[in-house]
Order: structure tokens, then sequence, then C-alpha cells
């Protein structure tokens, strides 16, 4: 395997089956260049953006639905608007349009920003790992049949 | 007949015969197409979002959920609805954190994304170890659930019930394998939310339609007044309370079951919108158990406290009858009886789903890539595949048979979650994020996760009951809930593990798993199976990639 990132210094001694990474690993790749590509750093860089804040906002918001819970009863037991509605109930309800909110926002945002930035990232990295010779990936031109795919 | 009570429903089983039929039929569809591993374990990674999203919904959905959560909302009131909000929150983290980067970069089963760059030997044996610790415990606690639901509803002896259950799963599995499971959760998920939508649409008319009256009715008819639409009553200790809403949101993320599904689909783009479906039939569902619930308790009122039985988990099936026509109707005993077939169907659904992904940690992980090193044949590792369903569905079955009804289930299901949740989910997301993340970090935190779980439910109250809600083998740790300390304890494992040891070939391949997870470079292609089918040629390469994969 021509894997350069994967032929560890001083491996020396016979290699067991322990040591070999995982049969999945495709070595045509150079993906410590990818990783470090560009386009790569900015598709992290925005999903980043949008996926941490969004994280910390879903926890937040539910938590503190559970510690009112537990901790604050009677404020969750007050009504809200109408006899019988319950501000905990509301809150619990915030939950659900939260849920389906976030989803909705995350996949528009996927389909627009990701997505294509993802592509480029992908690319990018086949592009790079093809320039040296050309001919040298015929192997990757045929779809890869599910016997191809390597064993582990 | 000696299995089959005298009071057997005939029309709840007819209809369990009708529901079981189109399974069976599914699976038979489905035994004509599944021919290798990626179609035994991944349904060729041809099911579409949508599928998936039904199928993921079918999978979680337990009868805990359909059964359990009305019965706690009727016996205990709001408390019984903080279980639907924990159990719809989880999906934000498996959409944000999880469920693409699964689809990216693993094969079959989580180990595959755990053990990426790690060494694969131990990496995989902590993996399965997690996997089957789950599915072990929710297991049961489904089959048991099963034989006294059946038992309950339609009159047929626990010991048969659970030991027909169990035969339709391994049926499911063996013949069908991951396609005819993802069918069967389709079907599920749609029996259950129609019967859902009907069964609150009845209750709303009943009440006026006027959702706000199904709270004061329900306050009406409880002794408790008004602290029945207060937190409270079920979960008394605040902190018991946290450590379970942060078990749920982040156990459902490390449910091998669940992250199994994403391999199923052909790529990211469909990962992601069967999370958006799912939340979409799971958030709705979850809606109207306050129907269910509060429903149950406005239209029953307190005099049925004790017909629900242990858990309330009659409570469902007793409304559907009353608002049917009540007892002895036909339109009550018509009602009564698809409520029982769909929480069967429930059970099927959800017991399959399990099964599989056990399988798949025996044979892929165990079996393929520790014993045999990765030397043995495809074909060897979906026989033995097949022979461990049939293994670990009939220990399922002799455990919940020799347990009897009497076996306390009520903790394995949130033993399943805190274990998803302190063992799996850090260790899964570490190893997706973490550079420097190892085997060790990666040995230590599945070991520590799953052992501080046991060990804290071992001790805690629900396993010692003591006087007067006291209770512990310690006196000064008092939680039913271990989350709160395990989870934290799972990731410190990780942590620990990591720092103390130096494994450069894993720190190294990490560029490999950041590139694939994130774009989906060098993911595993669809085979472009179907139920009734296989896509070919074009087809299949335009479902099965945006990218010219190599």
């Amino acid at each position: 395997m021509t894997q350069p990132h994967a032929t560890p210094a001083g491996r020396g001694g016979a290699p067991t089956e322990e040591a070999t990474p995982a049969g999945d690993h495709q070595s045509e790749i150079d993906w410590i260049a990818a990783e470090r590509s560009p386009e790569f750093r900015e598709l992290v860089k925005k999903k980043k953006a949008f996926v941490v804040p969004a994280t910390i906002f879903f926890l937040a918001w539910y938590l503190g639905f559970i510690l009112l819970a537990g901790y604050a009863p009677d404020f969750m037991g007050r009504e809200f608007i109408a006899d019988g509605l319950t501000v905990g109930y509301a809150l619990a309800l915030s939950q659900f349009v939260m849920v389906w909110g976030l989803a909705a926002w995350y996949l528009r945002k996927s389909d627009r920003v990701f997505d294509p930035l993802a592509k480029r990232a992908a690319e990018r990295a086949l592009e790079s790992t093809r320039a040296p010779g050309e001919g040298r990936f015929e192997r990757g031109a045929a779809p890869v049949t599910d016997e191809e795919v390597s064993r582990r | 007949m000696t299995f089959i009570a005298a009071d057997v429903n005939e029309l709840a089983l007819s209809i369990f015969g009708v529901v079981v039929a189109l399974t069976l039929f599914v699976t038979y569809l489905a035994s004509k197409r599944v021919s290798n591993a990626t179609d035994f374990w991944a349904a060729g990674r041809g099911l579409t979002g949508v599928q998936n999203g039904f199928a993921i919904a079918g999978d979680y959905m337990s009868a805990a959920s359909f059964l359990g959560i009305a019965g706690l909302i009727f016996l205990f009131g709001f408390d019984g609805f903080l279980y639907s909000v924990g159990f719809l929150v989880a999906f934000l983290t498996v959409l944000f954190l999880l469920g693409e980067r699964m689809r990216n970069s693993g094969k079959y089963t989580i180990a595959d994304v755990l053990s990426f760059r790690m060494k694969q030997r131990p990496a995989r044996s902590a993996a399965a170890l997690g996997t089957l610790s789950v599915a072990g415990f929710y297991l049961i606690a489904q089959m048991v659930g099963a034989g006294v639901l059946i038992q309950a509803l339609v009159g047929i002896d626990f010991t048969l019930s659970v030991i027909l259950t169990g035969a339709f799963m391994i049926i499911y599995i063996v013949m069908g394998g991951m396609l005819a499971t993802s069918w069967v959760q389709i079907i599920k998920a749609v029996l259950l939310m129609t019967a859902t939508i009907v069964l609150t649409l009845f209750v709303l008319g009943e009440v006026g339609w006027n959702p706000i009256n199904l709270f004061t009715d329900a306050r009406a008819e409880s002794p408790e007044g008004q602290a029945y639409l207060e937190p409270g009553l079920f979960l008394s200790s605040p902190i018991d309370t946290v450590s379970l809403g942060l078990a749920l949101v982040l156990g459902t993320a490390g449910l091998p079951h669940i992250l199994m599904r994403f391999f199923t689909v052909p790529d990211a783009k469909a990962a992601r919108s069967s999370v958006m479906w799912a939340v979409v039939l799971i958030g709705g569902f979850y809606v109207m158990t306050t129907a269910l619930g509060f429903g149950a308790r406005a239209i029953l009122g307190s005099g049925a406290e004790e017909a629900v039985g242990t858990g309330g988990n009659l409570a469902a099936p007793l409304l559907a009858e009353e608002v049917g026509g009540g007892a002895g109707t036909v339109g009550g005993d018509l009602f009564l009886a698809i409520i029982a077939a769909v929480a069967f169907a429930t059970i099927l659904a959800v017991v399959a789903g399990l099964v599989i992904s056990a399988s798949g940690a025996v044979a892929h992980d165990v079996w393929s890539n520790v014993v045999r090193r990765g030397h043995d044949s495809e074909k060897e590792e979906v026989w033995v595949a097949k022979i461990a369903a049939v293994g670990i569905g009939a220990i399922a079955i002799a455990i919940a048979v020799i347990g009897g009804e009497g076996l306390n289930v009520s903790f394995m299901v949130g033993l399943a979650f805190a274990v998803a949740a302190s063992a799996i989910f850090p260790a899964l997301l570490l190893a997706l994020t973490w550079r420097r993340f190892n085997t060790s970090g990666a040995v230590t935190g599945v070991l520590v996760g799953v052992i501080s779980s046991i060990a804290l439910v071992i001790i805690s109250p629900t396993v010692w009951p003591g006087p007067d809600g006291e209770g512990g083998a310690l006196g000064f740790y008092d939680l039913a809930n271990p989350g709160i300390v395990s989870i934290p304890l799972g990731f410190i494992g990780c942590w620990l593990g990591t720092v103390l040891s130096r494994e450069e070939r894993a720190e190294r391949s990490f560029d490999e798993l950041y590139v694939r997870s994130e774009t989906g470079l060098g993911a595993e292609v669809a085979t472009g199976l179907t139920l009734t089918g296989r896509r070919t040629g074009a087809r299949a390469a335009a479902v099965t990639t945006t990218l010219p994969y190599l």
C-alpha cells in the first residue's frame, strides 16, 4: 500500500493483523492534503459555526426545562393563557417546536451551504490526488461493486 | 389448548394474524432479494430518506413509548409527558452530531466507525460489548413487556406470547435481514401513527374539540387536583429527573439499533432527510400522547386506576375501547383489538431492530474481525449473523420465559439508555472529532461507561427498594437513573485512557476519517437494492452518489 501517512515509522517487525488499520481505508487519496485544503477548512468552519451554537442552544433549552421541572414545580404549574394549560406544558410544547425548527433549519442550511462545500472539498481532494500521474487510478473509474469493496 | 386462556380475544387474534401475515409477506419478498452482507445488514443502502425516516420511527417507538407513556401520564400527569419531550429532543443530538457521519464513515455496525482508525481487535471488542449490553437489556425488557401485554390484551399465555414474538423476530432477520426488518418497521410506523391519529381524534371529539378541556377534565378526575398538571408526582427527586433527561437526550445518539439504520440509505443527504422524517413522525406521535394520557384520565376517570395495571400500560387500550363505544360493544371490541395488534406490531419492529444490531456485533465485529481477523468470506459472515440472530433470540426468549412476568424490567430500558449514553455515545463522538483519541481511550471509555452504568443501577433504590421511598444498597447514593454520574465517567474514561497512551497511527488516520465523515468521500456505496427489485446501471449510480468516488 502506498498510503503515505499509514506507514508508521519504525514498524519494522512482522506486521500482525492487529497492527493493520481497518480494511476500508482508501490509500489512493491523500487525506492529509484533503484535510488541509481551503475547501475542507471552509466546510468545517461553516458547519461548526452552525452546529456548535445550535447544539448548545438545544441542550440549554432542554436542560433548562428539565431543571425547572425538577426544582421549580410551582412555577411550572402556573396557569398560562388559559385555565388548565400550565407553564410547564407550554414549555414542553416549545421543545417540540424547537426540534422541528432547528431540524428544518439545519436541512435548509445543509442543502444550500454545507453540501456544495462538501462536494467541492471532495472534488479538490480527488483532483490533487490524481494530479501526479493520470491513469494511475483507472480502477476508480468503474463503480466499485460490493464484492470489490475490500473485506475487513 | 392449555396455552390459550378461556377469555382469548378472537377479534384481536385475527387482526394480529393480518398484521403478522403482512410482515411475513414483506419478509418473503425480501428473502428473494437479500444476497450479500450489504443487503443483509444495510438493506443494500437502497432505502430512501422517507422510508428510513418511517423505519427509524418504527425502530425507536417501543411499547414503552406507546403504552408506557400513555400509562404514566394517566397515572401521574405532567411527569409522564417529560419522557415524551426527552425521547424527541434526543434526535437533535443524532441529527447534528452522528447521523450523517455514521453514514459516511461506517459499513454495517457502529464498531466500523469507532474502530476505523484504531487497533481492530480491542476497539471492536469494546464496541461489541457496548452494543450487546444495550441491545440485551432493551431486548429482554421488550420481550417481557410483549408477553405481559399480549396475555392481557389477547388472552394468549405469557410463555407462548414471548415464544411467538421471538419466533417472528428471528424469521424476519434470518429470512430477510435488514431489508425485511426495515419494512416491518415501516409497516409498524404507519399502523402506529394511523391508530394514534384516529384515537386522538375520537378523544378530542369527546372533550368538545377543545384540547384545553383535556387538562381541565383530567384535573377534575384526579384526586391530586391541580398537582396532576404539575411536575413531581412521579419524578419526585429533581436530581434524578435531570439525570434521566441527560440519559434520554444523549443515550438515543448511542443506541446501536438506531445508529445502524443510517447505513441503509445511499448517502448523507438521505441520512439527514430520514432524521427529518423521523422527528416529524416521532414528534407528532409524542404530541398525541397528550390526548392518550390526559384523555385517558379525563375519559376513564380515576376509577380505572386498578384496571390499567402496573405502570398504567393498559390505559391506551382501555381508552380505545371506551371511545369506540365501551366494553362489550362492537366498536369497543374492535378498537381494543386494533390497539392490541398495533402494540404487538410495535414490539415486533423494535425487537427485530435490536436483534439485527446485536447479530452485527457478534458476526461482523466479534467473529469476522476479532476471531477470524478478517479472513472469513462474506458468505460465512452472513451465515454467522443468522446463527447469531437465532442464538440471541433464543437466549432472550429463555430469559424472558424463565424470569417470567414477574421479572422487574422497569429499570432495564433505563439501563439500556444509560449504557448507550455513557459507553457508546462518548466513544463514538470522540472517535469522530478528537484527533488524539485512540484505542486505549475507546476501550477504557466503553468499559467505564458499561460498568459504571450497571453498577450504579445495581446499587440504586430501583433494585434495593427501601421503606418510605428510601433505599439503595448505599445510604448516600439514591439515584434511580445513573446518567448524571455515568455519562461524565464515560467521557473521563475516554480521556484518561487516551492521555495515558500514545498511538501515532490513530492520530495520523484521523485525517481520513475526518474528511470522509464530513464529505462522504470514500463512503460505502449502495447496491441499489429495493424490496421489489434492484436498481441497476445509471439509476443506481444516480441514487448512490453525487460525487465521483473512487
